[in-house]
């Protein structure tokens, strides 16, 4: 017989954080785990709310940066394992840290400034494909 | 104010024009030139009415410019917002431009990405197998060219560095505000923009702090719970080799600009918790250059005196793990300088305004202010310990400079205009 237990744990709004990234209030996720004829499998659901991303453009942008993110980690894994002290090496994670920053940047200007940073844009261009309004 | 020189010309009979100036932005300050002709309305002793020609430029002061080396991304980091903040107003992208842009404008000042100098786009670092942080991949005569056009008073059209795509977008316009910032990795680097700058910042994370906060950057809580999954995208180890990867460029092309710097902010982990390796009480230091023109160092109790001071007791009460001051005078790569340092958080507003009622030469113009710019931004990262305290009080210290240049500009004889 399957047993499901379930967790929830909403996040935590830290009152002062310190870091360079505050934690999104707004996360929270549930934990489900399946004890079924012993075999475990864990799965999970998240919920998360964006910030305020309001055209389509943001939300492709935030996208795209976290398929590269994906994508450059695993060639910058691929390219060290000859020698990590290699040029390509070097180039492959600067890569990874330039788009981590960007989606950080972007995130945060979310986050801080509430605001779509396409907003001045859009206004002057309400017909582009980026401009259409995203719903979730 | 403007300061009008006016000048005569012996010049060919030309129909002389006024021509109007161009509607310009509060704290945009650009050079005007007013053709007039004066009619001479004396009898008819023969001469000529010689056209006049008088030029016209806004303050006759330079723009500001500082610089800031960070490697935190561009021209939205929190120091610059709080910098933006202290003169008032919030720092936005160019309207109507490139969405990509790295540009922050507000009303008194603007901020460039120095990655908008890069030489090189993404694939061409690759191909040559160099890193952002390696001086080959930025055109520093550009750079050099086009922040001393906006120092004294010219627009230029700066490329845009497309983060997103990599790629190097076409050029915007930036005209010269009254404070221009360049944010980056090697705004000391170039000797000649070095000396453009009216003061400099860098701001130094160690290892572990910088550790720590990326891995809050790019380590949702999502992801800490993967065990079981395929690891995709980040993981502590990543993170670490991104880290080390980058570490030799970094010491070798970015870290030695410190001892160029005004005032250096150090980040390091607290020493109140043994072995703390989270990263969130944390150790800040500001170290600053004596001697630097307009700029007065921040101190505690007794200028050049050696202080250590625990501000909770009996007036104040602090929670775990408290707070812990310490300045002196002491010398950095060779210079003389005066470090403040604050290692703990605050918890309550009364700590805020306790220490700050304390410290001396902080450049406020009035009891409480570094308190109200703290508040004003409690939801930005750091708002309740030294970076945010000495991100806020250099904000102001440059406020105060900035004054200081500017008085001292129009403090230059005035010639009435006679027209």
């Amino acid at each position: 017989m399957a047993t499901l237990r379930f967790n929830s744990l909403t996040g935590t709004v830290e009152k002062n954080p310190t870091s360079s990234f505050s934690s999104n209030p707004r996360l929270s996720w549930a934990y489900f785990q399946c004890n079924n004829k012993g075999e475990r499998r864990a799965s999970r659901m998240t919920v998360k709310a964006m910030g305020a991303a309001k055209y389509k453009g943001t939300q492709m942008r935030e996208k795209k940066l976290t398929e590269m993110i994906e994508k450059k980690v695993s060639e910058a894994k691929q390219v060290c394992e000859g020698d990590e002290t290699s040029d390509e090496c070097k180039v492959a994670w600067d890569e990874v840290e330039e788009v981590s920053q960007a989606k950080a940047d972007l995130r945060l200007r979310l986050e801080i400034e509430k605001k779509d940073p396409l907003e001045s844009f859009c206004q002057e261009n309400p017909e582009t494909e980026e401009c259409k309004i995203y719903e979730d | 104010m403007a300061v009008c020189s006016a000048y005569t010309t012996q010049s060919l009979n030309s129909t002389c024009s006024i021509s109007t100036p161009a509607k310009t932005h509060l704290g945009f300050h650009q050079k005007q030139v007013v053709f007039y002709r004066r009619s001479s309305k004396r009898g008819g002793s023969g001469s000529s009415s010689s056209p006049c020609v008088i030029t016209c430029s806004a303050g006759d002061s330079q723009t500001v410019v500082i610089g800031l080396a960070a490697d935190s991304g561009c021209g939205k980091s929190t120091f610059m917002r709080r910098l933006t903040s202290v003169f008032g107003g919030a720092a936005e992208p160019p309207k109507g431009g490139n969405p990509d842009s790295n540009t922050l404008i507000s009303d008194m000042t603007t901020v460039i990405c120095l990655d908008d100098y890069h030489s090189l786009d993404r694939t061409g670092r690759k191909e040559k197998g160099v890193t952002a942080l390696d001086p080959r991949a930025n055109d520093f005569d550009l750079m050099y060219e086009q922040v001393k056009a906006i120092k004294s008073g010219v627009a230029v059209d700066k490329p845009i560095y497309n983060h997103v795509t990599g790629l190097l977008d076409p050029p915007e316009l930036i005209k010269p505000p009254k404070i221009l910032v360049i944010e980056g990795l090697h705004p000391m680097f170039d000797e000649r923009v070095r000396d453009l700058l009216d003061f400099s910042i860098y701001l130094d994370i160690s290892n572990e702090v910088k550790f720590a906060w990326k891995i809050q950057r790019d380590l949702t809580l999502l992801k800490t719970l993967q065990r079981d999954m395929a690891e995709r995208g980040h993981s502590l180890e990543s993170i670490k080799a991104s880290i080390e990867a980058r570490k030799p460029d970094f010491d070798a092309y970015i870290d030695p600009q410190k001892k160029y710097a005004d005032a250096v902010i150090e980040v390091l982990p607290t020493q109140l918790i043994p072995d703390d390796n989270e990263g969130k009480v944390l150790r800040v230091r500001l170290i600053m250059k004596e001697g630097v023109k307009h700029f007065s160092p921040v101190y505690l109790f007794d200028e050049g005196s050696t202080i250590s001071w625990i501000p909770c007791g009996r007036k104040l009460t602090c929670s775990y793990p408290g707070i812990k001051f310490h300045y002196g005078p002491d010398t950095y790569f060779g210079n003389e300088v005066s470090i403040l340092e604050m290692d703990g958080q605050f918890d309550r507003l009364d700590e805020l305004i306790y220490v700050e009622s304390h410290l001396s030469n902080i450049s406020t113009k009035f009891y409480g202010e570094v308190t109200q710019q703290m508040l004003k931004h409690a939801d930005f990262p750091g708002s309740n310990n030294g970076t945010g305290l000495f991100q806020t009080i250099v904000g102001l210290k440059i406020r105060d400079l900035y004054e200081q240049i500017t008085s001292s500009k129009t403090a230059a004889p005035l010639e009435a205009t006679k027209a």
